[in-house]
């Protein structure tokens, strides 16, 4: 079987005072993680999914989190998924 | 033929405590059970060779060889390694150039070209055959005891 | 996608959003580890394998090795290491490992016929203890027996010699190491008065001349190798010839390559030896003053059993090392029956080959360096081909400078500093000394601080003869420490095996891994290897090189050493020792062999906290004192002074090893030679100062047939040895994947029309039959070696392929070193014999 897997990342601009909640809120979200920024409120957010309309649903989703002021795009980068055992 | 027959002899009962030994059938290992046993050679086993590199376990191990060297001259007049692996032939034969370690003399010199005693490639890169080994190995990689959360769940081997 | 490169892609892209925001990510999220992020410890050990002794660099991490690669700063490899070095990281990590010792037991108590089940530590030296107080009590000390080995660290072979010796009084014990040099180590003796090369590794820049005597270094001494094909391949000029009963990978690259029929380099020897002497190339000058004729004793039989019919019919099988004193036209007028016509006829080598070879040596401005190892030592005439090349090199007076050195490779990674250097065979003392010399005896009495007499002076039982006196019931407490030497003595199904399951015996192995001897023992020890133990090793350039402990062993594993000593602790030496040499010294009565062989007040001089903080040292710990440094001080103190001066004991810690004699802090590249060697007295020139005049020894000794050749039943030659990728029985290596990947198994190198003759393909399953026994290997006529017709070649390393099932136990007479590269099998398909039934 073959797929693909895409990886990109996003900063995402915070309210300072809501940090704590959309790192929660970013949790729940399938393939977010977090890697730093709270202490900015400048989050840096990778994404893991299946395919390219998935990032976009993930980041419409971000940038309607309470507090989230803007989300933007910095890295995208996919390739074939060979199955191995 | 002479069988020689020890009277007397004690044979050995072909039994370890568990846990000591891994219970694998490996008499390339620890020999035949008893040792005066004949048992049969195993086939020869097939050389690899579909070109995928294999990983390293550490940054100097020499990479080993994923296609067949059979019938390659390394002598006085050829090294057929080099008519790939040269910087000149890799952009055609799209081989890994040989590493610029191997234009280095014993003194630590940087040559033009594949140092004297780096000839004999053989002597360090090895093609391997599809042969499944005998026991595990625990050996781990380096990168895996500096991060354990990051390293892949891949087997040990 | 594998996971870690979705790791990889993951920190990159988040890398990439963290620059971008100017946000700066916590270390762990950066997209790779640095050197400095993986904080590994790297410290410098020799290789483990072979007697060339390269340097390497380990890296440790967290208790484990992690990393191994070759030392830039050890003159030996200068950085490069041989597949196997290269895959040392790996060797201590076979999931099979021992960790606890192991006993055969019945109802909770030990029985020969057994299971093996785990045991501690004390339930093991209990048994071992109650077995030896035995076999001494019923058969005396000549009962008791240790095959050690030329992988052991100096201290561990000093202190098993002592422990033997001067604790157990016998001197059964003898290095596996008999298999390997012996033939070599006996004629630096009875040339020179002492072992081991007048030169070292600086020769291979200087020569111009490499001629290989049987020795496929290509595969067996790699790195070296190196060394000869940067000299060639820089140089023009330079030449190597190469001889050999077969054509292998160090053939390829030779200018020369001579196969000849096995035994007969004798007679390519005395003609080469004829030729100088016929074409006017003697140094007339170099031999009146440096060297003595001597002609041997002939017809010295095979080093059988006596009642072999061989022996019978030998003039001289019981006294075979005497030789005679004689003269250049004596020894001439032999050499002269040696002409080209007769060698050629002899070896199968074309006049002109001969003479091409010939004329290298006699050529006054051609420097030579002969090299050799297993296909001289592992011979029924080891001794006199050894003697034969250095005949070559003292008639052209080619010798003790740069570029002229006949040199003598060794196999196992200290075969010169353990088993050669400490003397851990049954005839010898440390420093070439020897059992049978009282002074001598005396000598090493005074050293160890114990009571004259002591001593045994009688030879114990050499490496084959120990076999035999196990299966015959005469050798009975018996301990193997570090070989695997029920896969790898000659004719083990007869002589070998027999022994160690022999009711009256009681065999203890001592190994890291479950090998065919191992499994084969009543008593099996777990064993700590390599880096987890502080070491020193003695390479074949005389060079002497140590290691710290960098890891510990798993589980209950410990050191031969540690083992050594321990058991020790559990004899008096009123259990041990006679009654009237106690009752002359009072003083040592009721002590322990441990208070009198190691805490003697020498051994145990050093305190802990002379050991670097920096590294663990479980034995020291253990004991309470730094014992290496107290054992290796004691063993220096035999030779300092005496031309084996080794360096104070923390010198080799710091430096990539020294070659002795080590004088005023120097090394010595060339002994014998006046500018070189600090021993040579000035205006001397030179001086082989090992024997009382001076004078190096030209032995004088004609071809003889091999012990056994094919005839019209067994009409092949069986050749064995081994392999580039695995060493020796194979322990290691082949618990390594890529190693064994590379050479999973033993196969019946044949020629092609040896093949076709006898109706079989490549890769089909034979038998290799001899008078002895047979096993089943799979017919390969391809690939690295190209055998000769009537020549059959089979590695060693395969447990499944014993091929010593099928070898003859047939010793150079003199040395005790067996022959592994000659005798007769037939072959024959496995599937006609399964389907004609076996008679």
């Amino acid at each position: 079987m073959t797929g693909e897997c895409h990886i990109s990342s996003l900063v995402v601009h915070s309210r300072p005072d809501r940090v704590s909640s959309i790192v929660e809120s970013l949790s729940s979200i399938e393939g977010a993680e977090v890697h730093g920024g709270a202490e900015t409120g400048k989050l840096i957010v990778t994404l893991e999914t299946d395919t390219e309309s998935q990032v976009v649903e993930r980041i419409n989703a971000i940038q309607l989190l309470d507090g989230v002021l803007a989300t933007a795009l910095v890295f995208h980068h996919f390739e074939p998924v060979q199955e191995r055992e | 033929m002479r069988r020689g027959v020890f009277l007397g002899l004690i044979s050995i009962v072909p039994c370890l405590a568990a846990g000591a030994i891994l219970a694998q059938d490996a008499p390339r290992l620890r020999g035949p059970e008893p040792f005066t046993r004949e048992v049969p050679a195993p086939p020869m086993q097939r050389q690899v060779t579909d070109d995928v590199r294999v990983g390293r376990n550490y940054p100097d191990q020499p990479p080993v060889i994923p296609h067949s060297i059979e019938g390659y001259a390394v002598d006085l007049n050829a090294n057929k390694c080099m008519s790939c692996h040269a910087r000149k032939f890799t952009e055609q034969s799209q081989a890994p150039m040989i590493s610029v370690t191997h234009y280095q003399d014993r003194a630590g010199n940087t040559l033009g070209g594949l140092a004297p005693r780096r000839y004999v490639c053989v002597a360090c890169h090895v093609p391997q055959t599809t042969a499944k080994p005998l026991v595990d190995n625990i050996f781990t990689d380096m990168d895996a005891i500096t991060e354990p959360e990051r390293q892949p769940a891949r087997g040990r081997h | 996608m594998d996971l870690t490169r979705r790791t990889l892609l993951k920190t990159q892209a988040a890398a990439a959003a963290a620059a971008a925001a100017g946000v700066s990510l916590p270390a762990e999220a950066q997209n790779i580890l640095t050197g400095e992020d993986l904080h590994l410890q790297w410290s410098k050990a020799p290789c483990r394998f072979c007697g060339t002794g390269c340097g390497v660099m380990v890296g440790v991490k967290d208790g484990r090795v992690v990393a191994t690669h070759g030392d830039m700063q050890a003159e030996v490899n200068r950085g490069l290491n041989c597949v196997k070095g290269y895959f040392l990281s790996k060797i201590m990590y076979g999931n099979d490992r021992l960790t606890q010792p192991l006993m055969r037991m019945k109802n909770g108590q030990f029985a020969k016929d057994g299971e093996l089940q785990p045991i501690s530590w004390d339930r093991a030296f209990d048994e071992m203890a109650k077995q030896w107080k035995r076999v001494l009590k019923e058969n005396g000390p000549e009962a008791v027996g240790m095959f050690g080995s030329g992988q052991w660290t100096i201290w561990e072979g000093y202190a098993a010699s002592k422990l033997m010796r001067a604790g157990f009084r016998t001197n059964n014990l003898d290095p596996n190491a008999r298999h390997c040099m012996a033939s070599a180590a006996v004629t630096f003796i009875r040339t020179f008065g002492m072992d081991e090369p007048m030169g070292c590794y600086d020769d291979f820049e200087h020569a111009d001349a490499f001629v290989l005597w049987g020795s496929n270094m290509a595969e067996m001494h790699p790195i070296l190798w190196t060394r000869i094909t940067d000299r060639r391949l820089s140089h023009p000029h330079v030449r190597i010839a190469t001889l050999s009963t077969y054509e292998h990978r160090t053939t390829d690259l030779s200018d020369m390559a001579l196969i000849f029929k096995p035994n007969s380099d004798l007679a390519i020897l005395n003609y080469i030896a004829n030729y100088i002497i016929q074409n006017g190339a003697v140094n007339r000058e170099f031999i009146e003053k440096h060297c003595n004729f001597r002609l041997a004793n002939t017809d010295i039989g095979y080093g059988l059993r006596p009642d072999h019919v061989l022996e019978q019919r030998a003039q001289h099988a019981n006294d075979a090392q005497v030789s005679n004193p004689s003269s250049f036209s004596d020894y001439a007028k032999l050499m002269s029956q040696y002409t080209v016509e007769k060698a050629s006829e002899l070896s199968g080598v074309p006049k002109e080959r001969l003479e091409a070879l010939a004329k290298l040596y006699a050529d006054p401005k051609v420097k030579v360096m002969s090299l050799w190892t297993m296909g001289f030592n592992q011979h029924v005439r080891g001794v006199w081909a050894n003697h034969m090349v250095y005949n070559l090199h003292l008639l052209t007076g080619k010798i003790a400078e740069p570029g002229n050195s006949p040199f003598s490779l060794t196999g196992q990674p200290s075969a010169c500093g353990t088993a050669r250097e400490v003397g851990t065979f049954s005839h010898r003392l440390p420093a070439d000394m020897q059992v049978t010399n009282p002074e001598h005896r005396k000598h090493a009495e005074e050293i160890w601080k114990l009571p004259h007499g002591l001593l045994p002076d009688k030879a114990g039982y050499h490496a084959v003869q120990q076999d035999r006196m196990l299966k015959d019931g005469k050798l009975n407490a018996y301990w193997i420490m570090c070989n695997n030497n029920l896969q790898t003595a000659p004719n083990t199904n007869n002589e070998t095996y027999p022994g160690y399951r022999n009711p009256a015996n009681f065999v203890v192995v001592s190994d890291p891994y479950p090998t065919v001897t191992a499994m084969a023992a009543d008593l099996i020890l777990p064993t700590a290897m390599w880096v987890e133990k502080e070491g020193a090793y003695g390479n074949a350039e005389r060079r002497t090189h140590f290691w710290h402990q960098l890891v510990n062993a798993p589980g209950d594993a410990r050191s031969d050493l540690w083992q050594l000593m321990e058991f020790s602790k559990r004899f008096t030496t009123d259990e041990v020792w006679p009654a009237e040499i106690l009752d002359a010294h009072p003083e040592y009565k009721g002590k322990s062999l441990f208070d009198v062989l190691y805490a003697n007040g020498e051994v145990n001089k050093f305190p802990l906290s002379e050991i670097n903080p920096a590294y663990e040292n479980r034995e020291s710990k253990a004991f309470g004192f730094y014992v290496q440094k107290g054992l290796f001080e004691e063993y220096a103190a035999f030779g300092r002074g005496h031309g084996h001066d080794l360096a104070p004991f923390e010198t080799y810690h710091q430096v990539r090893g020294l070659r002795w004699p080590v004088v005023n802090g120097q090394e010595t590249r060339w002994r014998y030679r006046e500018g070189h060697d600090p021993y040579v007295e000035k205006g001397s020139g030179v001086q082989f100062y090992g024997n009382p005049d001076k004078k190096a020894n030209i032995m004088g000794a004609p071809y003889e047939p091999p012990a056994e050749s094919p005839d019209a039943e067994y009409d092949l030659w069986l050749v064995t040895g081994r392999v580039l990728e695995h060493w020796h029985s194979g322990s290691m290596t082949l618990r390594v994947p890529e190693l064994y990947k590379a050479f999973p198994g033993a196969v019946l190198f044949m020629h092609p029309d040896d093949a076709a003759k006898r109706n079989l393909r490549r890769g089909q399953e034979v038998r290799v039959v001899s008078r002895r026994g047979e096993i089943r290997s799979r017919v390969e006529t391809r690939g690295r070696n190209k055998v000769p017709p009537g020549l059959v070649f089979v590695p060693f390393f395969d447990a499944s392929q014993l091929i010593n099932k099928v070898t003859l136990d047939a010793t150079d007479p003199i040395s005790k070193q067996t022959d592994f590269k000659k005798c007769a099998v037939k072959i024959v398909s496995a599937a006609t014999a399964d389907a004609g039934g076996q008679q």
